[in-house]
């Protein structure tokens, strides 16, 4: 039997503790462990983004790191992302945008966008097509996905954040 | 698709490292970003007994620019290595290349090195160590050793290091007088998941002679490879028509492509030529990376 | 009144959406002591069970047990798809295989675990002995007379056969003086949605059940469940949490939710299971596998004479619950007259069995693949003919002014705008202006470019006579609402649908605010609880907005004439006198003498001083079972423009256009939605998506890095218009458009591919167009020419 190992991560700025075994993925861990629901497993082998989160400030696949491994590390989900009972700015123009239907996909998008925006404050839409294509959604066809984040980033820009 | 139970260790520097693989090498594999590895695990397809994390080595995190090379760390990220002021400034190819790998969130975690040592035959990172001459510096519990991107990948995910071995770092060559280059690469989709890409590196004298040529390619055999009779057919003369139709007829015949349900095996003859074709247009107008 | 209904309003759903606080099936709260499966797949598309050693895999730690195949049956009957059509030839299946394995990735052993890794760790120890055998795997050779047979019952693997002729068929055909023919074939796909499957089923106290499961079909679910595993069905309870996309691969019935819901009551424990995406993409439905043999007789103007069509379609291994595998066979023999004044038709119509893994219902069944061979032709007529092949099918479709028209198979067209809308959709993209700059070779900056045309009919919101008509005579058709008016004046509605991301919250609220006279944010929608909603069909064919719409109105309706009656009575007028605004009843013509909605209910549910109405029951809610006509009919253009790259193959989409019509829209920017995903799913599946087998029936590509999906940077921005022609034939005037998206989508790329390449003289009659296939042709005609 494999030994379990204690580790401990900033989770949406919360020191949280765990005992799990090696082979845990991030995302389970977040999921059943933490009970963070949000951060959805869509493939299990990092290609559909649904498990974006981001770790040490940049995004990542939680279901490609074994929680062992990121011992330590800051982690930022879906519920992470806003403050309080206000929708983000990106939240709200994915609202206004009819930019998700299932909503399976959109935690993962919501923080793609949000590692995109920060880095990219101004990108056309062939720059926000690139950086949504490493994450599927299979509803929505992506226009209306486009359209907000060209709105959020307006947004973003006028707020000067 | 949960991965087979491992036990873990990181340990917090190289000698660690080595200790553990020298213990366990044979059933043991090093995780650095995770990016392919993972993946064949959550599958169950590769299952090893324990997993050995670099990522606690700092020592590992490095860019250092020699006079003649670059040199990458095993833990530099792609993304890291992709914005590196020096890498974009001496090695804009591997810069280039990297741009290829994967979404930005792969690229945030996977490691430049282990891209390399995990070997896939339709990577970009393999193409582009090969077009840069680069060294391979691997380490083991009997020392250091340099082995030539040349003769590091032996087959699909197959490299020259040994279990109880790892790739320290890779020692790319900067780009040096008037030297241009480019990564092209297609696939199925817009973006992503090569069937064939090309990895071009060409340097010229001051009469426009082509001096030096380097020409990569995935998705021409189970290893990313060079085309020697495309480097020959350029060497030492003008890129002209006459060269450029040279150097595509060999990367047509001078690679063995595997067919799986992406594209058979005529579908990436053809297209490779047409990568080196315009990678060469590209270059010859000075349009680089 | 019409407050509410066609106006853009904002999705209640987003919310806790974008929190990550929605609960979809792997969210749903576990109760301690959950015990979670594993399904042992099988490897060989053929084969006898030999043996099944559980052993080592039940001495694992963590595991409650191994079951084979015959442990299991012991819990669940063997399942039956109940098609009762001529021609048809009935075969059971058992949920977990006994005796023979028929497709790669049936499951042949369940593990049931503390903990779902270790539930994988066990899936490795069973050892299970096979003898394989010989597979059919192609669907042309599996009807040869050698073939592996894949069930005793089926002879010939012929699992159905449908012919049918219009009177005089032949005379039509051989007068007319041009004929053209083609085999087109259309690659198998999957609807692939992002969240896997999955089910929960929870042991209440006396017996009862809670089954939780991503389904889009709750009730029918709650059926067949209760039949097939032996449980009441009163003490089973279907609960639907958020589904992450369905597409009609959630509305079907699986094994693995009968395995689910009989081992929670075995064990008397909780039991789950979560399907990964290797499973998904092997064991969920597939769809599309078909081959389209059709003959068209037209005269020298285009105008087609008569059609003659041999469609072939692959059931997979076995026939699914609940639609079995007949319904993408008889739907593209029926529906591929399309839009067209096609008078004189006949068919042969064959699903045939294979080793292969079963197909169903994915968005748009056979609507795609058969207007991919409809619309081809249109395009081969057009060029045989030289007449642009817009001008062809705007000679062949019906005209608005002829509506209702009842086509050749006997399906009414109420109402429509099949020229119109394919008008607009050439005028949104540039149709004449794209074709006067386009040279004979189509080459223009070093690419080949084309433009292409999918003009359609879609069958939507199907009643029960349109189940009838297809063999499904236990399929009801009906859905519906049941609308309460409760004491405090907000408004609760239930209605027999389970979303999966169509914005039901706030379109049916929409609906029954309207119907009603109150204000939208005082309706409350509740759906996907059998406990909670009347019996109905569920969420699948674009059949929502039609059948759930029309229920609630219906139900609406009848509460609004019963609070009609209490205003009155109430107010001292006459009944015809009230009139509703803004949730307020007032004497026509005088606002101030009225009464509020909260006063009204409370009055029915005797909570204030007043009275009722003499005989008036108590209580303010109705229920209504609303079964539409055969089918409402939605049309649509779709016009994809291409770039066909010479060297590598790759097809780029450079301007998209449609123009929908589904009857009265209830949201447009929900709308809007379903176009642009349908056309996202349908370009996936025209250039990149399909499920490849080799010869032994091995899937060559599951997981995501080999089946690909199409990302934001493959679907171009779709120019998007609507008319509306609301349909006569039923409550509320919606027609369905759940599917139009996808079914346009795939022949407008494919025509747009083929009159790019026209001048190569290279057609196209098969999908996807991957860029192998496509270069390879271009380099097949250019090495031919310059030989």
């Amino acid at each position: 039997m494999i030994e379990k190992l204690d580790i401990t991560l900033i989770v949406n700025g919360r020191e949280r503790h765990a005992r799990v075994e090696p082979r845990r993925l991030l995302a389970d861990v977040l999921r059943h462990e933490l009970g963070l629901k949000g951060t959805h497993i869509g493939c299990e082998h990092g290609v559909c983004g649904a498990c974006t989160v981001l770790l040490d400030g940049r995004s990542a696949r939680s279901c490609l790191h074994f929680a062992v491994a990121v011992d330590g590390a800051e982690i930022t989900t879906v519920e992470g992302l806003g403050g309080g009972d206000e929708l983000t700015p990106i939240q709200q123009a994915f609202h206004r945008n009819h930019a998700l239907q299932c909503g399976y996909c959109t935690p993962g998008m919501l923080v793609t966008v949000q590692e995109f925006l920060a880095r990219e404050p101004d990108p056309d839409d062939a720059a926000i097509r690139r950086a949504l294509s490493n994450n599927i959604c299979r509803c929505t066809g992506y226009a209306n996905i486009v359209a907000a984040v060209r709105e959020a980033a307006r947004a973003l820009r006028e707020a000067g954040t | 698709m949960k991965p087979a139970p491992f036990a873990f260790a990181q340990p917090d520097d190289l000698a660690g490292l080595l200790l553990a693989l020298g213990e366990h090498g044979e059933d043991a594999r090093i995780l650095a970003g995770g990016q392919s590895l993972v993946p064949l695990m959550n599958l169950r397809m590769v299952q090893p007994a324990m997993l050995i994390s670099l990522n606690r080595v700092d020592a590992l995190d490095f860019v250092d620019v020699e006079d003649d090379r670059i040199v990458i760390g095993a833990r530099v990220r792609q993304a890291q290595a992709e914005e590196d002021e020096a890498v974009r400034r001496h090695c804009p190819l591997l810069a280039d290349a990297l741009s290829f790998v994967g979404g930005q969130s792969n690229r945030n975690r996977g490691t430049v090195c282990g891209s390399l040592a995990h070997g896939d035959p339709l990577g970009e990172p393999p193409a582009a160590a090969l077009a840069l001459d680069a060294e391979m510096r691997i380490v083991g519990p009997h020392g250091r050793r340099t082995v030539p991107a040349s003769q590091f990948f032996l087959g699909a995910l197959e490299t020259v290091i040994a279990a109880d071995e790892m790739l320290e770092a890779v020692a790319v060559e900067r780009t040096r007088g008037d030297e241009r280059s480019c990564f092209l690469e297609v696939g199925n989709r817009a973006h992503g998941f090569a069937v064939a890409g090309l990895a071009l590196r060409l340097r010229f004298d001051a009469a426009g002679t082509v001096t030096l040529a380097r020409v990569a390619m995935i998705g021409a055999g189970d290893t990313a490879r060079r085309i020697a009779g495309a480097e020959t057919a350029l060497t030492g003369r003008a890129l002209d028509e006459a060269a450029i139709a040279e150097a595509v007829a060999h990367a047509r015949t001078e690679v063995d492509p595997p067919s799986d349900v992406h594209a058979d095996a005529g579908h990436r003859r053809h297209v490779l030529g047409v990568l080196l074709d315009r990678g060469l247009r590209r270059l010859a107008e000075g349009d680089d990376a | 009144m019409n407050e509410f209904v066609g106006r853009a309003l904002l999705r209640r759903e987003d919310a806790h959406l974008l929190r990550g606080e929605a609960r979809f099936i792997d969210d749903v709260p576990e109760p301690d002591g959950t015990l979670h499966l594993g399904f042992v797949l099988s490897p060989h598309a053929h084969a006898r069970i030999l043996e099944v050693d559980t052993a080592a895999a039940a001495a694992l730690p963590g595991i409650q047990a191994v079951l084979t195949g015959a442990d299991i049956a012991a819990h669940v009957q063997p399942i039956v798809a109940e098609v009762e059509i001529e021609g048809y030839r009935r075969h059971g299946r058992d949920v977990v295989a006994r005796d023979l394995v028929r497709f790669v990735g049936e499951a042949v052993a369940v593990v049931v675990a503390e903990d779902p890794y270790v539930a994988q760790d066990a899936i490795e120890l069973v050892e299970v002995s096979y003898e394989p055998l010989a597979a059919s795997i192609d669907m042309e050779a599996t009807t040869a007379a050698d073939a592996p047979r894949v069930h005793e019952a089926v002879p010939g693997n012929l699992v159905f056969e449908g012919r049918f002729a219009t009177e005089g068929f032949d005379e039509a055909f051989a007068a007319a003086p041009h004929v053209l023919k083609e085999r087109f074939k259309s690659g198998r796909v999957g609807g692939v949605p992002l969240e896997p499957r999955g089910c929960l089923a929870v042991p209440e106290p006396g017996g009862a059940l809670t089954f939780y499961t991503s389904t889009q079909i709750p009730h029918m679910l709650r059926t067949a469940v209760a039949k097939y595993i032996g449980c009441p069905e009163s003490r089973l309870r279907v609960v639907v949490p958020e589904v992450g996309g369905g597409f009609g691969t959630k509305a079907q019935i699986y094994p693995e939710e009968f395995v689910t819901a009989a081992l929670a009551r075995h064990f008397r424990r909780p039991v789950k299971w979560i399907q990964d995406r290797r499973e998904e993409l092997i064991t969920d439905i597939h769809s599309r596998d078909h081959i389209y043999e059709v003959e068209v007789a037209f005269d020298g103007e285009g105008l087609v004479q008569a059609l003659r069509s041999r469609v072939r379609t692959n059931a997979g291994a076995y026939s699914t619950l609940p639609f079995g595998c007949t319904l993408e066979t008889t739907g593209g023999a029926r529906m591929i007259v399309g839009p067209y004044r096609i008078t004189n038709y006949a068919y042969v119509a064959q699903a045939v069995v294979t080793h292969t893994g079963p197909v169903g219902a994915y968005r748009g069944v056979a609507q795609p693949s058969c207007y991919m061979a409809i619309e081809g032709m249109m395009d081969r007529i057009a060029r045989h003919l030289d007449i642009d092949p817009a001008e062809v099918r705007l000679r062949n479709m019906v005209p608005t002014a002829e509506l209702p028209w009842t086509n050749v198979v006997g399906v009414r067209y109420d109402t429509g705008s099949y020229q119109e809308s394919l008008r607009a959709a050439m005028e949104a993209i540039d149709y004449e202006g794209f074709r006067a700059g386009q040279p004979a070779d189509r080459l223009v900056d070093g690419k080949y470019r084309g433009i292409g045309i999918c003009s359609f009919t879609e069958v939507s919101g199907t009643g029960a006579p349109g189940w009838r008509a297809r063999g499904l005579v236990r399929l009801p058709g009906f859905d519906t609402g049941l609308v309460r008016v409760e004491p405090s004046g907000e408004v609760t509605a239930f209605v027999s649908h389970a979303h999966a991301g169509q914005g039901h919250y706030t379109t049916f609220a929409q609906v029954v605010a309207d119907a009603l006279g109150v204000d939208f944010a005082d309706v409350t929608i509740i759906e996907g609880d059998t406990a909670a909603v009347p019996y109905g069909t569920g969420t699948f064919a674009s059949r929502s907005a039609v059948t759930g719409g029309g229920a609630l109105i219906r139900a609406a309706t009848k509460v609004r004439d019963k609070m009609r009656r209490i205003a009155a009575h109430i107010l001292e007028a006459a009944v015809e006198d009230v009139v509703f605004e803004a949730g307020r009843a007032h004497v026509a013509g005088v606002e101030g003498h009225g009464v509020d909605m909260r006063r009204i209910a409370e009055t029915a549910y005797a909570m204030n001083e007043l009275t009722l109405p003499e005989g008036e029951d108590f209580g303010l809610e109705e229920t209504d079972f609303y079964d539409p006509p055969l089918v409402t009919m939605a049309n649509a253009s779709h016009i994809a423009r291409v770039a066909v790259d010479a060297e590598d193959g790759r097809v780029e989409i450079e301007a998209y256009a449609v123009v929908h019509d589904c009857g009265r829209l209830i949201n447009p920017m929900i709308v809007d939605g379903q176009i642009h995903g349908g056309v996202a799913q349908g370009i996936g599946e025209a250039l990149m998506e399909e499920f490849v087998y080799d010869d032994e029936g091995q899937i060559q590509n599951a997981t995501l890095l080999d089946y690909l999906l199409p990302t934001a940077e493959d679907i171009p921005d779709i120019t998007l218009g609507h008319i509306e022609s609301p349909t006569i034939d039923a409550v509320g005037g919606f027609k369905g458009v759940g599917e139009g998206g996808v079914i346009g989508a795939v022949p407008a790329v494919l025509n747009a591919v083929g009159d790019a390449l026209s001048g190569l003289g290279i057609e196209i009659a098969t999908k996807p167009l991957r860029p192998s296939l496509l270069a390879g042709e271009i380099r097949k005609v250019r090495d031919g020419s310059a030989s």
